[in-house]
């Protein structure tokens, strides 16, 4: 097939088209455009399309490949299951936002160099920010502004390395690159790369902005900023040991904040950075293994994960909060919401039959394989921490517990939003029950049985004595209403610190500083003026008052050969002039 | 609606579960135990039930720490930003 129609494409122009529309038509066409690009992804064949020539740069729109091929089905169908679970939203912007924003990550995906890129990465910071304003609260007005600032900088990094990369190499050619031949450009955009991927410590937009968007926004956001990264890194940085490393850091304390925290939102956000640390560490373990899980898991994790958020989401939605001290005795109220939320909670855990299990495990047994037994180790223990918090935690506080102080008048929530959790899980359960399925679509030819009885063994250890330690110590997991400090605290009380510190010492010692040019400054002026004038009146005006009178007496001279006087105006003028000039000097 | 009559149920049968759980618990150890170890490499493949004695004091010591490190610095009050 020689041409293909860019699955971003439907999205920009639905989102134009969007406010045309009206009433069920508009509906239609909201699930019409992931509809139709679905049927782009599935109708793309492996190859090259759509390269243009910009400012002696080679671009390309269009890198149809393994690697880029599973990330595509996994957004446009999380695009689908995202526009279904929004559908009720009455703002044409919101829907619209949604859309540049898938349309922008599928953009990127797709990039065949950093130009093209760059483009569509600054496109899905600029459009994924009004997913978290429309809330139209202060804090997440603040948020967004905080949120867009941390792009905007993660943006800069990776332009400032896409300039010294095309000045070391000539080309703008987005490849995969050697840790060993690595140096200041490609660290800056490795770096740049990173940031979207909250790998720590430039994490802290994540936990902010997540848990102050839109019910609905939260559902998108958490599925494509974060995997376009994991998707930029396994195509470029593959094998670089300081991500396998940072990956499993960010593993673990994702899960560790996720244990503290009391907004079912923000121990899900904070739990994207332990999933995405897990992708990171299999990116950087880098054996074909190790990517294929990577892979397999940013596919399974944006299901999961993205059903997560619906549950917490209609959980805000029907209560007005998603706060565990003030939540409690739900699954009365809200029992599907409960049931497809626990979908979510054993898959992102790993039970067998979920999805969970057959791509997480898929990069611990990688780092097995290659005989990395610590960090195989950590990866096991943010295991622990994931089943613990998003498991058993909010799913215990939530929905059982003690009931709420505040009776819940809940019910479960629209139609749309059922629909859009109930598929999700289905298709968490089907990866979970047909794993070839998913290991067909990844970037190596894949020789893993996840269904063995070692790994069976290990996996069902680590999750039942989990509960059991859960059982035992659930009074002290008692979820309280407090807010938890991160890194952001840097740039959020640190600057506010940065104020007072000014207005306490630098402001004083400005003040001092002006005295003393006051009393001493001003004094030396006052002197050096007098001393200027002494000279301007015997050393200066002696000459040109001699320059003068020699004129005048020219002048006399002059005058007795002239009638008039007007040699006496000159020599008036010249005395005029000089000393007009020397005021002015 | 169905789903809230079977937890109600299990809720009610709440000290059977346990039993039930604690005999599931002791059947993975003993599965693990019986479990075949040729290909074993590392230590973790080699000791018997690794993973439980991991998750026992893994998710301890987890609760502990993150909980710990939470009271010692990290928690303030909700509104701390304003």
């Amino acid at each position: 097939m020689d041409s293909w129609i860019h699955p971003a494409l439907f999205f920009f122009v639905g989102a134009l088209l969007l406010p045309l529309l009206r009433g069920k038509a508009k509906k239609g066409f909201i699930l019409l455009i992931p509809i139709a690009a679905i049927a782009s992804v599935a109708s793309a064949q492996n190859g090259i399309y759509g390269v243009y020539h910009f400012l002696g740069v080679e671009g390309v729109f269009g890198r149809v490949d393994k690697l880029s091929m599973v990330f595509a089905w996994v957004f446009v169908i999380m695009a689908f299951l995202g526009a279904l679970y929004a559908l009720h939203r009455e703002e044409d912007g919101h829907h619209m936002a949604g859309f540049f924003y898938v349309g922008s990550a599928l953009g990127a995906l797709f990039a065949g160099d950093y130009l093209t890129l760059f483009i569509f990465w600054e496109g899905m910071a600029f459009s994924s920010v009004f997913l978290i304003w429309y809330r139209r609260e202060k804090k997440s007005i603040e948020a967004g502004f905080r949120y867009l600032l941390f792009h905007v900088f993660g943006g800069l990094l990776f332009f400032a390395g896409m300039m010294l990369y095309y000045h070391k190499t000539g080309s703008l050619a987005f490849n995969s690159i050697l840790p060993a031949n690595a140096s200041w450009p490609e660290y800056l955009i490795l770096a740049g790369f990173a940031l979207n991927a909250a790998v720590l410590p430039l994490h802290a937009w994540l936990p902010d902005a997540y848990p102050e968007a839109t019910v609905e926004g939260a559902v998108f956001l958490c599925a494509f900023t974060t995997k376009t990264a994991v998707y930029v890194l396994a195509r470029g940085f593959s094998g670089f040991e300081i991500l396998a490393i940072m990956g499993t850091a960010m593993t673990v304390f994702g899960v560790c904040y996720a244990v503290i925290e009391n907004d079912i939102r923000r121990v899900l956000a904070y739990h994207i950075i332990s999933q995405v640390g897990y992708m990171v560490a299999g990116v950087g373990i880098g054996t074909a293994m190790a990517v294929n899980g990577a892979a397999a898991h940013a596919f399974a994790h944006i299901l999961y994960k993205a059903l997560l958020f619906m549950g917490a989401g209609s959980i805000l939605y029907m209560t007005g909060t998603a706060k565990l001290s003030r939540l409690g005795g739900l699954y009365k109220y809200m029992p599907l919401t409960m049931i497809f939320y626990v979908v979510g909670a054993v898959s992102i855990s790993g039970f067998p039959l979920f999805s969970g299990f057959v791509s997480k495990s898929m990069i611990v047994s990688a780092a097995h394989h290659e005989g990395r037994i610590w960090l195989m180790s950590w990866l096991n223990l943010a295991g622990i921490g994931t089943f613990l918090s998003v498991g058993l935690k909010v799913t215990y506080f939530a929905f059982f517990g003690k009931e709420a102080a505040e009776p819940l008048q809940a019910k479960d929530p629209p139609l749309n939003m059922l629909w859009a959790m109930g598929l999700t899980a289905l298709l968490c359960f089907l990866i979970g029950v047909f794993p070839q399925m998913l290991y067909a679509l990844l970037p190596f030819p894949v020789e893993y049985h996840p269904y063995n009885l070692a790994h069976l063994s290990e996996a069902m250890q680590i999750l039942a004595f989990t509960g059991l330690v859960f059982y035992l110590m659930v009074k002290k997991l008692t979820p309280e209403a407090k807010w938890n400090l991160d890194v952001d605290w840097f740039y959020r009380k640190g600057t506010l610190l940065f104020m007072k510190f000014d207005a306490k010492v630098i402001a004083p010692f400005d003040t001092l500083w002006g005295e003393l040019y006051r009393t001493l400054g001003l004094r030396a002026l006052f002197k050096n003026a007098e001393l200027s004038y002494a000279f301007d009146r015997k050393a200066i005006d002696g000459v040109v008052d001699g320059t003068a009178y020699s004129v005048m007496d020219f002048g006399s001279v002059v005058k007795k050969m002239q009638t008039g006087k007007i040699q006496t105006y000159i020599g008036l003028s010249l005395f005029l002039f000089f000393a007009i000039l020397w005021l002015v000097l | 609606m169905n789903v809230l009559k079977i937890i109600e149920y299990l809720r009610a049968k709440a000290a059977s579960l346990k039993i039930a759980f604690f005999v599931f618990l002791g059947a993975l150890v003993l599965l693990d135990i019986l479990l075949p170890r040729e290909d074993a490499h590392y230590f973790v493949d080699k000791i018997y039930a690794f993973w439980t004695l991991f998750a026992l004091a893994g998710c301890f010591l987890l609760i502990k720490i993150s909980k710990g490190i939470a009271h010692l610095f990290l928690s303030k009050d909700e509104d701390y930003y304003g």
